[in-house]
């Protein structure tokens, strides 16, 4: 770290701060004018409209800052990321999407705990989506981290410090305010501030700029050897098995994680909720074509200056590409600080919407779904608010010793819901024989094989290998599923009202 | 509904009509998302001429960069856009002509 990483930088700072406050005030005028009309609305914004925010909705520090340095590292096993984000869209799609819609339960617990007609089965999915957000978060606030150290100068824990006090501020304020979220805004900032510098960068290196996603190709035969196998060539870095696990894992984890799924749903009318999802995966896949561009300037700057860091170094700095790629490269100190704002923004929207959630389902589905069924809605406000923070708490001891890069951290919160939430969901909308017995044994045992690694992985090494921590979904969600399977037909099916309900309704509506 | 006949859903035994549609472009569209994912890694390492990989695909270029990066990140993004869109056209004829045949006058 050279002293002009200690300085405090004032312009990009401003810029920050300008770009997070617009966001609440909008959100608060957009309130006092309408405040009936739920964000993410209907018709008026129309399809294109909720792509947007379907794609805003899912940027997060991952895909801003984490992809990118992820791709430096590893070179072609960060495709991985970028295939397992946008495919597992398909899943959802195919699989999911309209006949949850047609269940009419959206969050994980109510439907598990419905479908399976369980309240233990929906503790149990409850627990897992606050473990899922959390996990989720913690890569989130890696990122707010980083960029508070850019911004002030400050080391990472320092800054980690202050940039969670300051999320969490934000996520206090617009929830007490009934702040709502503009998620078209939010995209259209987003996009902006990942592309334009991206251009300047490839216009500075000389690179086709109009488009750098095509034009940052003819970088390539100018890095070392050695990274130019790492990203062109397919196993140069990973194996087969490693690839398709991540890839897989990030699917089924996309197509199972709570926030994306019940953000789905709020567009009114489920033709416009398909035709939106459409477009929200093309604006994912613009940044995504977009991401690994900053990985190969990254690399580039560096074989042209002479210095190489070597793998451990480079570790450090992965998460932290996007922004030093485009100091190195000369680029005015403003437009970093537009870069650097839209990787805030993204962190902080995910950070609220994802506290929010995990707040609301540990007063809704935990604390009077269970241990108090008579709260009445003051109390349960209180509850989640105190949850908001314990939440934050808890995300915040796992960032401020990082255990490590953001996708990394992020893909295992991907692994969990793959292992768990999507088997429950996938079975319980197409085989209508699956019961809670079967279902709880699944979950149980998606927990367990999602941090088999860590915990087992020392005493019996084929676990770590069959069920890598950042992938262990591809061998993992089968087994769930078999598991589920065997278990519910071992034991008396659901009732026959659930079962039919599913038959009738939910694949039997317009027969 | 309560004393329409039912049978048990599956799957793998999906009843005529809507839900029998549903399950074929599922299938349909789950092969083009699987093959062209992880059936072209396979694909790859089944032409590897080296340990790392090179194949066919790495040594022609399209668009600035190697067939199989180009490929899969860049094909395969849009490919899933695409596979979007069929599954969404297919999935409002198919709501369309059930809707017809329950209540025949409503689309006069």
């Amino acid at each position: 770290m050279n002293m002009s990483d200690l300085q405090i930088k004032f312009v990009p700072l401003v810029i920050a701060v300008v770009v997070l406050t617009s966001f609440l005030l909008v959100g608060l005028l957009h309130k006092v004018r309408e405040s009936s009309d739920y964000g993410l609305g209907g018709r008026s914004i129309g399809r294109l409209g909720s792509g947007a925010a379907i794609a805003s909705n899912w940027m997060s520090a991952a895909s801003f800052l984490g992809m990118a340095g992820f791709f430096y590292l590893y070179g072609y096993l960060g495709l991985a990321c970028v295939i397992g984000w946008t495919g597992g869209y398909v899943l959802l799609l195919i699989l999911l999407a309209g006949q949850i819609r047609r269940f009419g339960k959206y969050t994980a617990p109510d439907f598990v705990g419905e479908r399976y007609d369980s309240p233990a089965a929906r503790l149990i999915s409850a627990l897992i989506s606050v473990t899922i957000s959390v996990i989720y978060c913690a890569a989130q606030f890696k990122g707010i981290g980083i960029l508070f150290g850019w911004l002030f100068g400050l080391p990472y824990t320092t800054a980690v410090t202050f940039g969670s006090i300051a999320v969490i501020s934000y996520v206090v304020f617009a929830g007490s305010q009934g702040v709502m979220k503009n998620q078209q805004l939010q995209y259209t900032i987003l996009i902006i501030s990942f592309i334009v510098p991206l251009m300047f960068l490839a216009k500075k290196l000389g690179y086709f700029w109009l488009l750098p996603q095509f034009g940052y190709g003819a970088a390539l035969p100018q890095l070392s050897p050695e990274f130019r196998s790492s990203f062109t060539l397919p196993f140069a870095g990973s194996s087969l098995f490693q690839w398709s696990a991540l890839c897989f894992t990030l699917m089924v984890g996309t197509a199972g994680l709570p926030h994306v799924l019940s953000r789905f749903y709020i567009v009114p009318n489920i033709r416009d909720a398909r035709w939106s999802l459409v477009w929200g995966l093309y604006f994912i896949a613009l940044i995504y074509w977009s991401a690994p561009a900053y990985a190969v300037f990254a690399r580039l700057l560096e074989a042209k200056s002479g210095v190489v860091p070597d793998l451990a170094t480079a570790r450090g700095m992965a998460d932290m590409i996007v922004i030093t790629a485009a100091t190195k490269g000369g680029l005015p100190l403003w437009l970093v600080g537009v870069l650097a704002a839209g990787g805030l923004s993204a962190a902080f929207a995910t950070v609220s919407g994802l506290l929010m959630t995990g707040a609301a389902s540990c007063s809704h589905d935990i604390y009077a779904g269970l241990l108090h069924p008579a709260a009445s809605e003051y109390r349960k406000m209180r509850v989640a608010k105190g949850c908001t923070l314990l939440l934050a708490l808890a995300v915040y001891l796992i960032a401020v010793n990082p255990p490590g890069l953001i996708v990394e951290i992020t893909a295992v919160a991907f692994a969990l819901a793959g292992n768990t939430i999507f088997p429950a969901f996938l079975l319980g909308i197409w085989w209508g024989r699956a019961n809670r017995q079967g279902i709880i044994t699944g979950m149980l045992l998606g927990v367990l094989i999602t941090f088999a690694a860590p915990l087992f992985g020392t005493f019996i090494p084929t676990l770590a290998t069959i069920f890598p921590v950042t992938s262990s979904a591809l061998c993992g969600a089968p087994l769930v599923i078999l598991v589920t399977i065997v278990v519910s037909l071992l034991t008396p099916p659901p009732p026959e009202r659930i079962r039919r309900f599913l038959a009738t309704e939910v694949h039997g509506h317009l027969d | 509904m309560s004393d329409k006949q039912w049978s048990e859903v599956n799957l793998l035994r999906p009843k005529k009509g809507y839900m029998g549609g549903e399950v074929l472009i599922t299938s349909v569209i789950l092969i083009g998302w699987g093959g062209a994912t992880f059936g072209f890694q396979l694909l790859q390492k089944f032409l590897a001429t080296t340990p790392q990989g090179e194949n066919i695909f790495t040594r022609y270029t399209f668009f600035n960069l190697p067939l199989n990066v180009w490929f899969t990140g860049q094909f395969l993004p849009l490919w899933f856009v695409i596979l979007c869109m069929i599954y969404n056209l297919y999935i409002d004829r198919l709501t369309e002509r059930h809707s017809r045949t329950r209540y025949p006058y409503e689309h006069e």
